[in-house]
């Protein structure tokens, strides 16, 4: 083997991968458009898992850059344009989300103040859940996000060519300050696109409950792009499957923490019995939703535990491909149980099931489209950042 | 100051043979405890008295001898309680979770803070057992076929609560023993003694330090580790279900389990930097127990106590949020109510006063890492105090609002938990290695293969 | 103490990678019984001397998985089965409450299983009678040396090989180790006969004191010795000097409905019976009847006493007087009583009086059927029974 091979060489990625997110995307857009005039309230409600799918997607992963800065871990520095390619899609975020700002009024009870006026409770909270305060805040958080977006990319994308050790000690001030406000921040968003679409319920486990699910996401995404990455030769030729070992081990201990925290706040509210608190699991008790609250433990927990529990499991790249696809399903369907169970529609039958998953299926073209684009601009490894040589040799 | 991050941090000090490894760390075990160790030890001891006298008195007279009332029936008992259980927490952290991290900075500080979950357990013990004022009947708890034909009730937090604790005891145990058994080895072999070395040859169970050992020792200590991870989390998650399974607003939150997990790491990590400053500098382990070890630790100090900050500001929030009258009330009383003054003290130590550890220049000096640490624990005292008091002493009916106030009884039994912790503390260092030597070894510069031997 | 039996030839290094390329080299050379002594793990030993992964995991997941299901029977069986009850109106099979306890039992099963089975089943111990205890090579590696040893039972062990072979390798120190003398312990030492018959000693004092004394010393005697009034005793609170109380006047006990015609010669208004005279309400009668009223009014209420004249005889319930009674009429006398005879009302209940006055006028019945009645009722009985 000689020292040649050893170093990296950026490749591009096939076209192949442009074609297939483009026909994602179209195939997602025109079920979703179709959906959208077949019944328009279940179709923004779709085209909302869709949004918070990516924002969960693109958040996490830019929660991982930070955690990685900031823990000083060497492992992901190898693969850490991965993640970064994913958090690429905050500021797309602000584009997407126009079309639910445009229509809060057929999404949330709250925003109707004839409604409001009548509900003791509703009135009670209106000072916090307004069409005004609610656009600001979505318009802060997304902006907060990609302000730190541009920061930490800008910081990692000069130093593959100056090589400067200063630019990792920014990021690691960044990521200090970020995480406080990503708390913040995910909350938010999770009470506000989430919690409030069934206004008169509350839980204080809920902004940890999405970002557990979030992160999880996040995760398998970026595993399944190094996996696949790595399999075609686009990553450093020194990685080993070692290196995917701690994203397995990450994977695992998240899913676990997503059981937990799933667990805690069922086992609260079920336990105290109190009807303010109850009606929101009654609610996906009913019909066909107590299968997928029954198949959200085996699908989002038991599963991906017993695939990623011995440790040969979590650095298995056929494995951690299966399970990390088998994840990201599985939040689409936390998402579902999160957000479906609160339309109200008269329409419903065989044909919603049709387009049920129209925007999800633009949403996955869309995240391939811009990975893509990311990927051609960019090294696929940041090859100035001081910590690459460590987590090279990364082993057990 | 500049790092370099190419590098990678020595976890020891220093140029430090693994025979000086060795010296050190045996030196307590060696020589005669000095009289500075007895003044120490007596201080400790008269503190254990004072609580021994509490609970053999109240013993003899009941519970009545507290300051419990209506509604206040559980103050002092649960939260000396919670406050021990928290305490007991960062132990097994260090020792499971930063191992599953490979953390290899742990090393230096594993033992003695797995030795610190095993006190503070045995401290949280206490309280369960005496908070009825009858410790004999708490046998009751054990699901025994018994002559009532009765089993315990299992849907009970009560019940849960004594399967997690004292599984969280038994592995903690077993998980600091397995730790030892190396270092008995590695004392049986230097000892002249010949009653120490009948000691710890029993103890070392005949360790002979052979390789085809070490391999299922380390993959049973990974499998432990693994274990201790869930375990931890499940045991002050059990223990916020005390509180959160009722119905009594200020307890009933769903944020409460992660919330007193992050809580229990808060505080254990800040008893756990309390002990050690003094254990560094009295037994002259500044090299192994480094300032880059305190300050990782006043780095996760940071990150919990905003951890606990954000519960409570979600509970605050939720409570506004929730539109339930009775919700609001409490949160208003416990922040203006009579009890403002500990929810304050709270507020101050947990949250306000660990934001100075954002500069580093706190985070490594010492006398400044002390106070805040105490503050730290102070805080999480007042925390649980805060929790349990305001909580019940003005409930639904506003006929029966009461007000707390301890009793020398309380206070005294508080005392003793203290002197019993630092008692077992102070004759842990004298007769067990405080730091695992096998462990500080393997991570000393070249004690590894220089090539990564084998087929990589 | 050691015998002339070889157990194994050792060398020491002073480096780790001396060690690794040793223990290479004594692979290679197909040596089988062979052991590395290291005073903590090496990185890539395994793999230096082809270990087998270890199968500590498997004893890890059985044990776990076993306690997982047994917490789980257990409580299923206990809640559901042996004695369900209804808590916190929870179903009896609670799974969500019953999920921290099977977590708890299947952690601690795990990890029990794994430490008991590495340290029984995978090292044998304990063992502090291996040869290689307290031997020089011990103390060594368990500082700061890296040992390697060839046991004298590899089949291709050969001393003078093996020691030219380690010599090779430039070990710092080659010595030879020998199975130890086997000691028999004497169990007739003095010094042990004395300390068997102190434990005994002890033990049984403190057993006896327990049981005898302790338990019923304060405050372990179960609260006997309370600073409070009891019903009995003496009070120096009250004004009277009794500890007992009588109860408020106007006070009605739960479940109590007063009789509203007491005192009076006959109930106002008319009493109907409220049972139906089933089996069930006729026998209660009849019992009631043959426990409180036979004593005087005799079986059959004929008022053949069996007191034998020590009370004097109540006149017989089948005159035409009582017959023509209303059932009201005879519960007012059941608790009001007449003449001699005393109320019943706090021996029977109020169900139990009118089962009572049923029998009664079954009896009634019996005694004076006119003979029409009689053939009736045979001709019924008689067409009840199978031919």
């Amino acid at each position: 083997m000689s020292h040649h091979d050893l170093v990296y060489q950026k490749k591009n990625l096939p076209e192949s991968l442009k074609r297939l997110g483009s026909i994602l995307v179209v195939v997602g857009l025109v079920l979703g458009v179709a959906g959208f005039i077949f019944d328009a309230q279940r179709a923004l409600f779709d085209y909302l898992l869709a949004y918070v799918f990516i924002m969960s997607i693109a958040v996490g992963s830019l929660f991982l850059i930070a955690l990685e800065y900031l823990a000083g871990a060497d492992w992901s520095t190898p693969i850490r344009r991965i993640p970064e390619f994913l958090s690429s899609l905050i500021p797309i975020l602000f584009i997407l989300v126009i079309p639910l700002l445009l229509n809060l009024r057929s999404i949330f009870e709250w925003s109707h103040p004839d409604v409001t006026s009548h509900d003791k409770i509703l009135s009670g909270k209106s000072p916090y859940l307004n069409t005004t305060f609610f656009i600001i805040r979505t318009l802060v958080t997304v902006g907060i996000w990609s302000l730190f977006y541009f920061l930490f990319i800008g910081n990692s994308r000069k130093q593959d060519i100056s090589k400067d050790q200063l630019l990792t000690k920014k990021n690691n001030k960044l990521s200090a300050a970020f995480m406080p406000i990503f708390a913040i921040t995910i909350t938010i968003s999770a009470i506000d696109w989430m919690m409030s679409l069934e206004p008169h319920w509350f839980s204080t486990i809920f902004g940890i409950y999405f970002f557990a699910g979030s992160f999880v996401a996040a995760l398998a995404a970026i595993t399944l792009a190094t996996v696949l990455l790595k399999e075609k030769g686009h990553l450093h030729p020194r990685m080993n499957n070692e290196h995917l070992f701690s994203l397995g081990a990450l994977q695992f201990t998240f899913i676990n923490f997503w059981a937990y925290i799933a667990f805690s706040q069922f086992m609260l509210i079920w336990y105290a019995n109190l009807p303010e608190e109850t009606f929101w699991f009654i609610g996906r008790w009913g019909g066909y939703w107590s299968y997928i609250s029954l198949g959200l433990i085996f699908i989002h927990f038991l599963v991906p535990y017993a695939v990623l529990l011995t440790q040969p499991a979590k650095m298995d790249p056929k494995r951690l491909k299966f399970i990390s696809i088998w994840i990201l399903f599985a939040h689409v369907l936390d998402l579902y149980w999160l957000i479906m169970p609160q339309v109200h529609s008269a329409k419903a039958g065989a044909l919603t099931i049709l387009f049920e998953f129209g925007f999800i299926i633009a949403a996955l073209g869309g995240i391939i489209l811009v990975f893509y684009f990311n990927a051609k601009k960019q090294n696929l490894v940041p090859v100035g950042d001081p910590k690459l040589e460590k987590g090279l040799n990364f082993r057990l | 100051m500049n790092i370099d991050y190419s590098q990678e941090l020595p976890v020891i000090e220093g140029r430090i043979t693994l025979a000086d490894i060795d010296r050190l760390i045996a030196k307590p075990l060696d020589e005669k405890p000095d009289r500075k160790f007895f003044i120490a030890l007596s201080i400790t001891l008269t503190l254990l008295l004072i609580g021994a006298i509490s609970v053999t008195y109240l013993f003899f007279n009941g519970t009545g001898v507290w300051g419990l009332n209506q509604p206040v029936g559980w103050a002092f008992d649960i939260t000396n309680f919670v406050f021990w259980v928290g305490i007991g927490h960062a132990g097994t952290l260090i020792s499971a979770v930063l191992y599953l991290l490979r953390q290899k900075w742990r090393t230096g500080i594993a033992r003695f803070a797995e030795a610190m979950t095993i006190f503070a357990v045995m401290c949280a013990g206490i309280f369960p057992i005496i908070h009825t004022g009858r410790p004999w009947l708490a046998g009751y708890l054990t699901p025994y076929p018994n002559q009532h034909g009765l089993w315990v009730n299992f849907t009970s937090p009560l019940v849960w609560d004594v399967f997690a604790v004292s599984t969280y005891f038994t592995v903690s145990l077993v998980f600091w023993y397995v730790g030892l058994i190396p270092d008995f080895g590695v004392l049986r072999d230097r000892t002249a003694s010949k009653l120490k070395k009948v000691i710890y040859s029993v103890f070392s169970l005949g360790w002979r330090n052979s390789h085809r050992n070490w391999q299922h020792y380390e993959k049973a200590y990974m499998l432990l580790a693994g274990f201790a991870t869930p375990l931890v989390l499940s045991v002050h998650t059990i223990v916020s279900f005390d509180f959160a399974v009722s119905i009594i607003p200020g307890w009933h939150t769903t944020i409460f389990p992660p919330y007193f997990v992050a809580g229990a790491i808060f505080s254990g990590f800040a008893m756990v930097v309390t002990v050690l400053i003094f254990v560094r500098k009295v037994f002259d382990l500044q090299e192994i127990i480094t300032l880059n070890h305190l300050e990782k630790m006043n780095k996760i100090i940071l990150v919990t106590g905003s951890m606990v900050g954000y519960a409570y500001g979600m509970e605050f929030f939720i409570a506004w949020y929730s539109g339930n009258p009775f919700e609001q009330f409490v949160f208003i009383n416990r922040a203006f109510g009579p009890y403002a003054w500990a929810y304050w003290i709270m507020v101050s130590c947990n949250v306000i006063i660990p934001q100075l550890f954002w500069f580093k220049k706190i985070r490594r000096t010492i006398p400044a890492m002390l106070v805040i640490v105490i503050f730290v624990n102070v805080g999480m005292w007042f925390e649980r105090f805060v929790i349990t008091v305001t909580s019940l002493h003005r409930d639904f009916l506003p006929s029966s609002w009461g007000y707390f106030i301890p009793t020398i009884v309380d206070i005294g039994t508080l005392i003793g938990s203290f002197g019993l912790f630092f008692t077992l503390v102070l004759l842990f260092t004298k007769t067990l290695p405080v730091v695992a030597m096998s462990e500080i070894k393997a991570v000393a510069e070249g004690a590894q293969p220089s090539h990564h031997g084998g087929d990589h | 103490m050691s015998t002339n039996k070889l157990f194994g030839i050792t060398a020491l290094f002073n480096t780790p990678d001396e060690l690794v390329h040793a223990a290479a080299k004594v692979n290679e050379l197909g040596y089988k019984n062979y052991d590395v002594h290291t005073p903590y793990p090496l990185h890539g030993m395994d793999s230096v001397m082809k270990l087998k992964p270890s199968k500590l995991g498997y004893i890890t997941l059985s044990f776990g998985l076993s306690g997982a299901a047994f917490a789980l029977l257990f409580m299923y069986w206990a809640m559901s089965l042996d004695y369900p009850m209804i808590i916190g109106g929870k179903p009896f099979f609670a799974l969500p409450a019953f999920v921290p306890i099977t977590f708890e039992v299947t952690v601690l099963f795990a990890t029990l299983a794994t430490v008991i089975g590495m340290l029984a089943f995978y090292f044998k111990f304990p063992s502090n009678s291996h040869p290689l205890h307290d031997t020089p090579y011990m103390k060594a590696v368990s500082g700061d040396k890296y040992g390697v040893c060839i046991e004298a039972d590899d089949k291709i062990f050969d001393s003078e090989k093996v020691k030219a072979l380690f010599n090779e390798l430039h070990a710092k120190e080659i010595s030879e180790v020998f199975y130890p003398a086997i000691e028999v312990a004497n169990i007739f030492e003095p010094k042990f006969i004395t300390l068997l018959v102190l434990i005994g000693l002890l033990t049984s004092g403190a057993t006896y004191v327990t049981l005898n004394k302790l338990i019923y010393m304060t405050p372990f005697d179960w609260m006997m010795n309370q600073n409070k009034v009891n019903a009995q005793s003496k009070s120096l609170f009250y004004a009277d000097g009794f500890g007992m109380r009588k109860p408020v006047d106007g006070t009605v006990a739960r479940n109590f409905i007063p009789y509203e015609y007491k005192g009076l010669a006959a109930p106002v208004v008319p009493l109907s019976n409220p049972l139906t005279p089933t089996n069930e309400v006729l026998n209660l009668g009849k019992k009631r009847f043959l426990t409180f009223c036979s004593p005087c009014h005799g079986n059959f209420g004929d008022g053949d006493s069996r007191l034998r004249g020590q009370f004097p005889n109540p006149p017989s319930l089948h005159s035409e007087k009582v017959r023509g009674w209303l059932d009201g009429n005879i519960y007012h006398v059941i608790v009001n009583g007449q003449n001699v005879m005393p109320s019943y009302s706090s021996q029977l209940s109020r169900d139990e009086r009118w089962a009572v006055i049923h029998y009664i006028r079954a009896l009634q019945k019996a005694k004076n059927a006119s003979p029409l009645e009689i053939l009736e009722a045979k001709k019924e009985t008689s067409s009840n029974v199978a031919p």
